[in-house]
């Protein structure tokens, strides 16, 4: 099975966020969604250009929340019960004991279902929206640095059309890849 | 001064992590030299056995867990700056996180040493964890020692966690940024991140949740070390103001900690002059002026309590602590603690770098003795008069504290080496970006 499909489109840079955000909302309007953008930093504008998609990460870390919670009252219920330990009178089980351990293995374990859920949603929206697998893509280094990418998956008749786009709104350079 | 672009914060960073200079390797040589000694000390110790503290009967905890609770204080600062301040969207925080962060990370490393030394028998430090055996011994789960256990491995986690993942996208810009060998060793932990849409859209709301995650785990853990003592039933540690007067104190401590390294490290590298602004440092103070306020309330607060409850234990430890054989380090505690941040008040001051940096070696100094004043005193002096003691600390616990602060400068100098020490894409997310139409 291969993890990365095959990719037919084309890729382009630019400069200023402004032109890139203008690109996205035509190719948007124009029902091209494959769309993945690149840039140096997390920017709102981009989110909004496509659509402000939704993360969904957070139930990942309820999921976590929960298994933590539940292991915990699991673990010293149990321990409490087979391994008793009297204590100047105290309850052999009582709920003030368990609410510290509890909320600090509730949040451990979130956290690990938090980074697990972030890159789980990654994969696959990595692989629902392909990227060019030309060696010049893969070794663009400015990404990171001070540059906005758009790649757009499409097939080859729609090539032209895409590329009359991203042109028209200032990129730096357009590349096809089919 | 010029502009900050998106493209000269990359350079300026890179720059700081350049092949070391001659200072790094004078510094990394004495910092080397104290955590040796360090070393050689708890070696002694192991070898010899306890008898090489001053920890005596009644003063079973010393310097060590005063060291302990020192340390999980200063690693508080870094999630505080690095969680609460994101949610808050503090604009001073962009600047100074990722080095809190990694304070916070090596800290709280250093504290967990801690336990294990004083423990003596350090290889039985296994039987704090509850796993099934055949011992019959069990851990006890009514005791906030065994909760400290959890806190502190879920902080660690959790801050490690939070760390490595503020580190990925500008691991990825110091990769696009190098060449060979060095490109290939920073491609590893990026994990294949290039800035897409998906990868950010994910990546900011996991960190958001990490934020809101870690938020009440700053709080909870320090109040969890607090009941280490107030669980106690000791005069001068049972109190129910314990936990928030710990958790402003380790606030308190880990911001003077920032100062202390944030300064010579924007002095170290030039160019994180125009990224650290004196205005992010007079944030910093502020927050050291709001939670020196709130410690100076808390002792007072203990002090009244103690006149007012009419307990004459309590009473008479309140007296012990101003007047009895550890007064000068209860006045020197007073003093950095309550009196020197007042000067913080004046903006000419807090705007003064030198003069920043002075205070908060004082706060530091006087934080370490909080924390010792409050364990010496009240262990010396509880209720049986024919019981009580003194506690005298021995060369061996002053040169593991030492080699304490060696072991966590020496993982911080080489982070700031092989790390960026800056967080690059938050520090990008401040400016304006790029734009063709300016309107």
């Amino acid at each position: 099975m291969r993890l990365r499909k095959k990719f037919s489109g084309a890729w382009a840079t630019f400069e200023y966020l402004d032109d890139t955000c203008a690109a996205i909302k035509e190719l948007k309007n124009e029902g091209f969604d494959l769309i993945t953008t690149h840039t140096p930093c997390p920017r709102h504008e981009i989110d909004h250009a496509l659509g402000d998609p939704q993360s969904r990460v957070p139930f990942g870390t309820l999921v976590g929340a929960f298994i933590g919670f539940s292991l915990a009252v699991l673990i010293i219920t149990k321990m409490a019960l087979y391994w008793i330990i009297p204590v100047s009178g105290k309850p052999i089980l009582s709920v003030p004991n368990i609410v510290p351990i509890a909320f600090e293995l509730s949040v451990l374990v979130s956290i690990y279902f938090t980074i697990g859920a972030m890159l789980l949603m990654v994969m696959i929206d990595t692989w629902k929206h392909p990227v060019p697998q030309s060696r010049k893509y893969k070794n663009y280094d400015r990404f990171m640095r001070d540059r906005f990418g758009i790649a757009v998956a499409c097939g080859g008749q729609d090539l032209e059309k895409i590329e009359n786009i991203l042109k028209k709104h200032q990129a730096e350079e357009v590349n096809l890849e089919s | 001064m010029n502009q900050l672009t998106y493209g000269n914060i990359n350079d300026k960073v890179v720059n700081s992590m350049e092949p070391p200079g001659k200072p790094w390797m004078v510094s990394m040589v004495l910092i080397l030299g104290a955590l040796s000694m360090g070393v050689f000390a708890w070696a002694i110790q192991i070898r010899h056995g306890l008898e090489w503290s001053g920890i005596n009967h009644p003063v079973a905890w010393g310097v060590y867990i005063t060291n302990f609770v020192f340390w999980i204080g200063i690693g508080h600062a870094g999630t505080l700056i690095s969680a609460v301040l994101y949610l808050v969207r503090a604009p001073f925080r962009n600047s100074i996180y990722r080095a809190s962060e990694a304070m916070t990370v090596f800290a709280v490393m250093t504290a967990g040493l801690f336990p294990l030394i004083h423990l003596g028998r350090t290889w039985y430090a296994y039987w704090l964890l509850p796993y099934p055996n055949q011992r019959e011994l069990w851990v006890n789960f009514k005791s906030p020692l065994l909760w400290d256990v959890f806190a502190i491995s879920t902080y660690v986690s959790v801050s490690m966690a939070f760390f490595v993942l503020g580190l990925i996208p500008d691991l990825a810009t110091i990769r696009d940024e190098s060449k060979g060998l060095k490109r290939m060793l920073y491609s590893i932990p990026a994990l294949c991140f290039r800035g897409t849409n998906h990868q950010w859209l994910h990546y900011m709301r996991g960190y958001l949740i990490f934020a809101a995650i870690a938020t009440p785990l700053v709080f909870s853990v320090h109040s969890i070390v607090s009941w280490d003592f107030a669980m106690s039933s000791l005069p001068g540690w049972h109190s129910t103001i314990f936990a928030p007067y710990f958790v402003a104190g380790a606030i308190f401590s880990g911001c003077a900690m920032v100062l202390t390294i944030m300064i010579p490290l924007r002095r170290a590298f030039p160019g994180f002059k125009e990224i650290i602004k004196i205005k992010d440092l007079e944030g910093m103070a502020k927050l050291i002026i709001f939670t020196s306020l709130i410690v100076t309330y808390a002792y007072a607060v203990e002090f009244f309590i103690a006149y007012y409850s009419g307990a004459k234990y309590e009473r008479a430890l309140f007296w012990f602590r101003p007047f009895g054989e550890m007064q000068g380090f209860f006045w020197l505690m007073i003093t950095c603690n309550c009196i020197i941040p007042l000067t913080l008040f004046v903006k000419k001051i807090r705007t003064n770098i030198p003069a920043l940096f002075v205070i908060s070696l004082f706060v530091n100094v006087g934080m370490w003795l909080e924390r010792y004043v409050i364990v010496g005193t009240s262990l010396a002096h509880g209720f049986s008069p024919f019981a009580w003691g003194s506690y005298q600390f021995e060369w061996a616990e002053i040169w593991i504290t030492i080699g304490s602060f060696g072991w966590f400068f020496m993982w911080f100098f080489i982070f700031v080496k092989v790390m960026p020490s800056i967080a690059i894409a938050e520090m990008k997310e401040t400016l304006t970006p790029p734009l063709r139409n300016k309107k």
